[in-house]
């Protein structure tokens, strides 16, 4: 059974289509990078599926959960989706250790000694253990922004889903979370990543997906898609971002 | 000029003069409290509640913030019998000072949840978090750290208001000032030592505000 | 002697009005005189204009409106000054609203940015100049919202002066009131009346300010 499963997902912003009926299948334990130009709907089809944005047409389950339903409880599928954003929204008047143990214990009942314990392993994961108890802004991007993966490791997700993590982070920070996300991936987890880093991508995903126009305009395994595209509009994409 | 100033026959009557300003003191103090929980209260119906709540929060903001404190006060003090609601003259000038209060406080709330980026709650949610349990651990706090300094200037300003509930008769530092004034005819020196009275509990309260701002809100 | 509520009161309220609006221009007019001076010394250069600013503000801000009226009432005619009630009351009023309105004009001056002086001085400007075709124009426009609020604040405040007497919309009701013995219709209406003029005040103060923040 596909961990996460889109069939025929059409989302407008008003009148304009943003995902054009757009299939998709992942496995469990796939790492599935998405590319594309601005506009290509890729960030959107990351938010449909853990329910930030609502889709007009078309089915989203995800781990059993359809998330498409507009009486879908998605809390619970929200506990096991890990959404990592581009401005890490780290919480800023909390500490590093709050902001990781707020949804556990939250929203999962969990002990406030426990969640400490699970804080510390998160944040260990990620390489910052020494920073338990610094304030958002006594950090550095990429510290933050892999505080934020730790805060997503937290809940113990099924599925880490990634919007364009790097794209905020100065050229020098970028390394350390791509390590990170290096990490996670050789332990098995089932990753979406949307993202300009094509050099990851073509080495860590098992497959690449292409958005263009609101649609999966072509995938394929990382290595064959990147060295021989088929068609065009890839082409030119990765002329153009490749140089 | 041919005229001397008496202030001792005001300093002998300090008795009255205190006993108002603990008056003035309690009013302002229950007030502060009526008056902020009732402004979150309003402040949080005008930015999640269903629309007649959301017109009605912005009804009671327009009407008190367009009419003057005294003829509320008025509405109050002869409105509450009228609706079999007999009360002394200290709890209905609260009342009336509360709601007086709750308007402005909860324009000042208002402002300060719509402050806090939609990213911030957009991130809770992502972890699972309810409604509820982001605006208490995300929204709440924040914006009431934001908006600390408006709110505490509307404090202030709401201590000095409480001179014109003198003119329903409440017993506080003014009323205290005008019986005075009345017995001595010292109307010149009472008022001058009223005035200077609010001025030091003013500064007072400013102080005290500041002290807590840097006790509870700054971290470091 | 009492008497019944009727049609009549109403009217006698609404022409009681005019002289809410007679103190609010009186008021208005002193207040703004003496409020550009407080503004002027609050943002010289001179650090001892700035310091007697500051004191005034504080001072005005830190007494409640009744005090500064009763002040005056009982002041003048102890200093040898004899004038009649509503002028006593109109000085109080100028010198509560030149408290604020000068505290409101200096935070509009400073909020120009120092590169207006710098390009406006670079093209040859004497410093009158300057304020008159650059920063003064600027300022207006952003104390603008601000000074209408403000002066609904003072269409309220004039309801104080009925505590000296004087016969402005307050006073009057106070008096239908007693007249009467129906409070509570009174004050509804005295309070409907209130409202009917500072609302559209109150409205064009945000219309204003939201076009300001959609220009910068």
């Amino acid at each position: 059974m596909a961990l996460v499963e889109l069939r025929s997902v059409v989302k407008r912003f008003g009148d304009h289509v943003v995902l054009n009926n757009v299939d998709l299948s992942v496995q469990k334990g796939e790492i599935i990078a998405i590319i594309g130009r601005s506009g290509s709907g890729k960030s959107t089809l990351l938010r449909c599926i853990n329910g930030l944005e609502p889709v007009q047409s078309g089915e989203v389950l995800v781990d059993g959960v359809a998330v498409h339903d507009p009486k879908a409880d998605l809390r619970k599928l929200r506990a096991r989706v890990g959404f990592v954003f581009q401005s890490f929204n780290l919480f800023p008047h909390l500490t590093v250790e709050r902001n990781i143990t707020l949804a556990p214990t939250i929203v999962k009942g969990l002990e406030r000694d426990k969640a400490a314990v699970l804080a510390r392993e998160a944040l260990k994961r990620v390489g910052l253990e020494e920073k338990l108890h610094a304030y958002a802004d006594q950090l550095s991007g990429g510290q933050q922004q892999r505080v934020a993966i730790a805060r997503s490791l937290a809940m113990s997700p099924t599925i880490m889903l990634f919007d364009e993590i790097t794209s905020a982070l100065d050229p020098e920070l970028v390394g350390e979370v791509l390590r990170v996300l290096e990490n996670m991936a050789r332990e098995g987890m089932t990753m979406l990543l949307v993202t300009h880093e094509m050099n990851f991508a073509r080495r860590v995903a098992n497959r690449v997906l292409f958005m263009n126009q609101g649609t999966i305009w072509e995938q394929g395994p990382a290595a064959e898609f990147f060295q021989s595209p088929k068609t065009d509009e890839l082409r030119n994409f990765l002329g153009s971002v490749l140089n | 000029m041919g005229y001397t100033f008496h202030f001792r026959d005001v300093f002998a009557a300090q008795d009255a003069l205190l006993s108002g300003l603990a008056l003035t003191l309690q009013l302002t103090a229950t007030t502060i409290v009526a008056g902020f929980v009732l402004g979150l209260g309003v402040a949080a119906a005008a930015v999640y509640g269903p629309r007649w709540a959301r017109r009605a929060a912005h009804a009671y903001v327009e009407i008190i913030r367009n009419t003057p404190l005294l003829v509320q006060l008025f509405v109050v003090f002869f409105g509450l019998p009228s609706i079999g609601i007999k009360l002394d003259v200290i709890p209905v000038a609260t009342i009336g000072l509360a709601i007086n209060l709750g308007a402005y406080a909860s324009e000042i709330i208002r402002a300060g949840i719509e402050s806090i980026p939609k990213s911030q709650v957009e991130a809770a949610v992502a972890l699972g978090l309810t409604g509820r349990q982001v605006f208490r651990h995300i929204i709440l706090v924040p914006a009431l750290k934001n908006v600390y300094p408006s709110l505490t200037s509307q404090f202030i300003l709401l201590m000095l208001a409480t001179s014109v509930a003198s003119q329903i008769a409440a017993p506080e530092l003014f009323y205290a000032g005008s019986i005075i004034q009345s017995r001595t005819y010292r109307d010149f020196e009472v008022y001058t030592v009223i005035a200077v009275a609010y001025l030091v509990l003013a500064l007072l309260l400013r102080v005290v505000f500041a002290l807590c701002y840097r006790l509870l809100v700054r971290r470091r | 002697m009492i008497r019944e509520l009727s049609w009549v009161d109403p009217l006698y309220l609404i022409f009681a009005l005019r002289w809410t609006v007679a103190i609010t221009l009186l008021a208005l007019a002193g207040g703004a005189s003496l409020g550009l001076v407080v503004a002027a010394c609050g943002s010289s250069g001179n650090a001892a204009s700035r310091l007697a600013a500051r004191g005034y503000v504080g001072l005005v801000q830190g007494i409640p409106l009744l005090a500064w009226l009763f002040l005056f009432f009982f002041g003048f005619p102890i200093f040898g000054i004899d004038v009649p009630g509503w002028l006593a009351a109109t000085v109080a009023f100028s010198v509560y609203s030149a408290g604020f309105l000068g505290e409101i004009w200096r935070g509009a001056l400073l909020s120009i940015p120092k590169t207006q002086w710098e390009a406006s001085a670079s093209m040859g400007l004497s410093y009158l100049e300057q304020l008159r075709y650059v920063i003064i124009p600027q300022a207006v426009r952003i104390a603008t919202p601000p000074t209408v609020g403000f002066i609904v604040q003072l269409i309220k405040n004039t309801s104080l002066a009925s505590v000296i007497g004087f016969v402005e919309l307050t006073r009057e009701g106070q008096m239908t009131a007693a007249a009467t013995l129906a409070p509570l219709p009174v004050y509804l209406m005295v309070g409907a009346l209130y409202f009917a003029l500072c609302y559209p005040l109150t409205t064009y103060s945000r219309f204003l300010e939201r076009r300001l923040r959609g220009a910068r």
